[in-house]
């Protein structure tokens, strides 16, 4: 029962981390209808920032996110001027190719400079620390913290985009880019922000995760497609949407340890031999292409 | 019986009622034109007939057949062609392409398509712009073009969707002509979309007038003209009740 | 019949187009011929693997306009396909490779229904979706090899083998490459010019019109893409032939599925020669920059990141590729 308990708490906890992941990708395509494929690669720039700062000041880990924040938001301001920019006026193979290609690039800047062994967190008040929250469920405190400080920043962004005149002005060009522009919004200037906000969040989930997971130059695309995942569910540009979704696609990622639940519980031998864990990707895959196809809209999407 | 029997067609988009309860019906060989201010539901109703937009509630029947249900290219394949009022182009297609496109529904083998494209260009004037891109061209020749297209699939039923917006007087004319001659050389039944009064007026044999999703009225082009409901639908109720006093 | 004459007329081409084509196309009947090395010669052997590919792709992405970034499965089906059929059962080549195409497309059916439903971008990362999915589960699945993949032994299968095509020399590989590569360029100019081709060209147009035009847009996709898919298995069963080598890892990689889209978009997506330019382009640059810059000069991901950089400009300033400079060219100077 507890292997349950603890798949459920994992999924949870994991999944508020990847509503953040999904936060800046559903931002930047709510208010300019790019996908981003190299979003994955920012979270590994968040993670190798969230790394080296704080083996560079000594600080925990976790105080290194403004860190990861400030170059997270240079970073999408900077791909967005430099080169998004002039993807936009293109045809979308050109836009898909082009996201591409700024994803091998970071990768392979990345190893470059890093290397490809994988690297983790050491150090800090909370690595190596467990909580007991109950029903014998016990939870490493890294993951606690980074669960608690995403739904923290998910907050922050979300009051940012409805409570602050310049989030509402990014929505309005979300939502109609020529009407907001008639209104005097300038469509560059708001596209450039949602890809400061949007890289920022997500290289604050990436210092956030380097604490629990290690982190090497190619581990990009698995989260972007999870990303995707996130997105799709929730809903393009929809950002409570992204929240829900993340929780449930973290449990979707908890399926190993609730398939070895059923195995223990049912007692069938072939549940065991199926190498679950290995696949335990796949089922995000799967998840994004059966959402698309039943309900495209995802839960709280209003774009198509 | 009629060729075409539209009954009580609904089409709704969650609560608004863009066709309320439509019905008429056209006979082969007519030429009907279709009038209404801006939002009246002319080009749904044109989208519902063609298969492109599925019916809240309602019937269609063509020559005896219930395509009520069909889908938008089975439809086109029971002799229904139409023009689209916007139409953006990508790019890549030539003129003569385009229109074999079009010819390619009753025939696999591209030279035969090839052929009859080429009369069809003669046909409407459009041979001398044959390889020049559709994207390419002035308002007035992409809209002739999307004519010939539609004629390439031999289509018994014509719904032409305001092909003279834009157009200037000269081209108005040419437009006229085309018409005619789809209407009474080659004996399609069209009925067709349209702003241009003077176009309508002097082309269609009868009327019917949409305003707000519902039918308000139907008849020669003399008596539309005319009429008091017609009239206020386009210039308002006080426009009617000044001219009445 | 008239497909056959479509596919060997030419003849709407320029005339200098078809000769410096056809000048191209002897230099490759007698590359071998002059002295050239070993890393030259695979690296022709890789340039008309990935132009049949890019030819392929260039089907449904190109002329059909709907970007498909998951072709990367039907290569692992193809390899697979062959591969296991020669080391479990001996099958030979030109059997096994007809029944991995069929495998593929029947594939390409089941879930291009399902996937022709979607456009655009969501449609691209569907077929990502798929593709990945797939390449998990060949890692797991022990009768392919799993994780480990494939391995096709020359001690077993002695060289020289036409049956099996299993060879020493790569000049035997070059030869049958370069005829899948001619046929290939037959079949895509059939393609452009038949009935499916004018229907797809005028689906990317407009899909509505498409629709009142007679087309059945979802079908004409599907049936597209099922073309596309042949194309891709045919070479991947030419790659396990080749290489001897597989892992799922690789061969069904994203990676090689964005490559495979690149060299169509790069060369000029929805004409005939542009994937071949593409890959004319690519494929030499590639391999060369990753000779000189590479692991070789100590400097590991160098030269994926000039690669990148390159696939960056190239979106940015000039997506048409390189076949849609020339023809605006030609139709500027027409006026």
């Amino acid at each position: 029962m507890d292997i349950l308990l603890g798949s459920i708490a994992a999924g949870i906890l994991l999944g508020m981390v990847i509503a953040l992941v999904a936060l800046g990708l559903t931002i930047i395509f709510g208010v300019m209808d790019i996908v981003n494929f190299a979003h994955g690669e920012f979270l590994m720039v968040g993670m190798y920032t969230g790394l080296l700062t704080a083996q560079a000041t000594g600080m925990d880990p976790i105080f290194t996110l403004p860190v990861a924040a400030v170059v997270g938001f240079l970073l999408g301001v900077l791909c967005y001027m430099g080169f998004i920019k002039f993807l936009l006026r293109g045809p979308m193979v050109a836009q898909l190719l082009g996201t591409f290609g700024l994803m091998l690039f970071l990768r392979n800047l990345a190893l470059l400079i890093f290397g490809s062994s994988d690297k983790t967190v050491h150090h800090g008040i909370l690595v190596g620390k467990s909580f007991d929250i109950g029903m014998g469920v016990i939870v490493p405190a890294t993951k606690l913290a980074a669960a608690g400080l995403s739904v923290v920043a998910f907050a922050a962004v979300w009051l940012l985009m409805n409570r602050t005149k310049i989030g509402k002005a990014l929505t309005a060009t979300a939502l109609n880019s020529q009407a907001a522009r008639y209104m005097g919004i300038p469509t560059g200037k708001m596209n450039a922000l949602a890809w400061g906000i949007g890289g920022g969040s997500v290289t604050v989930a990436g210092a956030l995760i380097v604490n629990f997971w290690a982190v090497n130059p190619f581990m990009g695309l698995l989260f972007t497609m999870i990303a995707f995942a996130v997105v799709a569910l929730g809903g393009f540009g929809s950002v409570p949407g992204a929240f829900f979704a993340g929780l449930v696609v973290g449990l979707i990622m908890e399926i190993p340890g609730f398939w070895d639940f059923f195995t223990y519980t049912f007692d069938w031998q072939w549940m065991a031999d199926v190498p679950m864990t290995s696949l335990k990707y796949m089922w995000i895959y799967v998840a994004y292409f059966v959402i698309m196809v039943v309900r495209p809209r995802g839960l709280f999407g209003w774009k198509q | 019986m009629a060729f075409l029997d539209v009954q009580y067609l609904t089409k709704a988009f969650g609560g608004l009622r863009a066709n309320d309860n439509i019905s008429f019906s056209l006979e082969r060989h007519e030429l009907v034109g279709l009038i209404g201010p801006n939002g009246a539901g002319k080009t749904t109703l044109f989208n519902c007939i063609s298969g492109h937009y599925p019916l809240t509630s309602g019937r269609i029947v063509f020559d005896g057949e219930d395509i009520t249900e069909l889908k938008a290219h089975d439809v086109s394949r029971r002799g229904i062609a139409r023009t689209f009022q916007v139409y953006v182009a990508s790019g890549d297609l030539s003129v003569r392409e385009k229109v074999m496109v079009g010819c390619f529904m009753h025939t696999h083998s591209r030279s035969k398509a090839g052929s009859k494209a080429e009369r069809i260009l003669k046909d409407l004037g459009l041979h001398d712009l044959r390889d020049d891109l559709v994207s390419e061209l002035p308002v007035a020749a992409q809209k002739r073009v999307t004519m010939a297209t539609a004629l390439g699939t031999e289509p018994k039923l014509l719904l032409l969707d305001e092909v003279a917006a834009g157009l200037n007087t000269m081209e108005i004319d040419e437009i006229l002509a085309s018409i005619r001659h789809v209407h009474k050389d080659m004996g399609v039944t069209v009925m067709l979309i349209e702003h241009v009064m003077e176009l309508v007026m002097k082309v269609s044999e009868r009327v019917i007038v949409l305003d707000y999703g519902e039918k308000i009225a139907e008849g020669p082009p003399e008596a539309i003209a005319k009429d008091p409901r017609v009239i206020k639908a386009y210039l308002g109720e006080r426009y009617v009740k000044g001219r009445m006093e | 019949m008239e497909a056959v004459r479509n596919a060997l007329d030419f003849s709407d081409f320029p005339r200098i187009d078809l000769f410096i084509a056809g000048a191209v196309f002897l230099l490759f009947l007698i590359f071998p011929v002059f002295p050239h090395s070993s890393f030259a010669m695979a690296t022709m052997i890789q340039f008309f693997m990935f132009s049949i590919y890019g030819m392929g792709w260039n089907t449904i992405g190109g002329y059909g306009g709907q970007v498909d970034l998951g072709k990367a499965q039907y290569v692992g089906i193809g390899a697979y396909t062959t591969g296991v059929m020669l080391i479990r059962w001996d099958v030979p080549f030109w059997f096994s490779m007809p029944i991995g195409m069929a495998i593929a497309v029947i594939w390409s059916f089941i879930i291009g229904y399902p996937l022709f439903r979607l456009k655009g971008h969501y449609f691209a990362i569907a077929t990502i979706a798929t593709s990945l999915v797939l390449k998990d589960l060949f890692t797991v699945w022990p009768f392919v090899g799993a994780a480990r993949g494939l391995e096709i032994s020359p001690i077993r299968f002695p060289p020289p083998d036409f049956l099996r095509l299993i060879f020493k020399e790569d000049i035997h590989y070059y030869y049958v490459i370069l005829g899948f590569f001619f046929l290939s360029i037959l079949y895509m100019n059939w393609f452009r010019k038949s009935r499916l081709g004018y229907q797809l060209r005028c689906i990317k147009d407009n899909e509505d019109v498409a629709l009142s035009l007679g087309i059945n847009v979802h079908w004409a996709k599907i049936k597209t893409y099922a073309i596309a898919t042949a194309f891709v298995s045919m070479v991947g069963s030419f790659h396990v032939c080749y290489i001897k080598v597989i892992e799922p890892v690789d061969i069904m990689s994203l990676d090689l599925s964005i490559l495979i889209a690149l060299m169509a978009m790069l060369g000029g997506a929805g004409s005939l020669w542009g994937p071949i330019i593409g890959a004319g382009v690519l494929i030499p640059l590639k391999s060369y920059l990753k000779e000189w810059l590479g692991a070789a000069a100590g400097l590991p991901g160098i030269d994926l990141i000039l690669y990148s950089v390159i696939i960056m400009v190239v979106s940015a300033f000039e997506p048409r590729g390189i076949w849609g400079i020339v023809e605006k060219a030609r139709r500027r100077k027409r006026r």
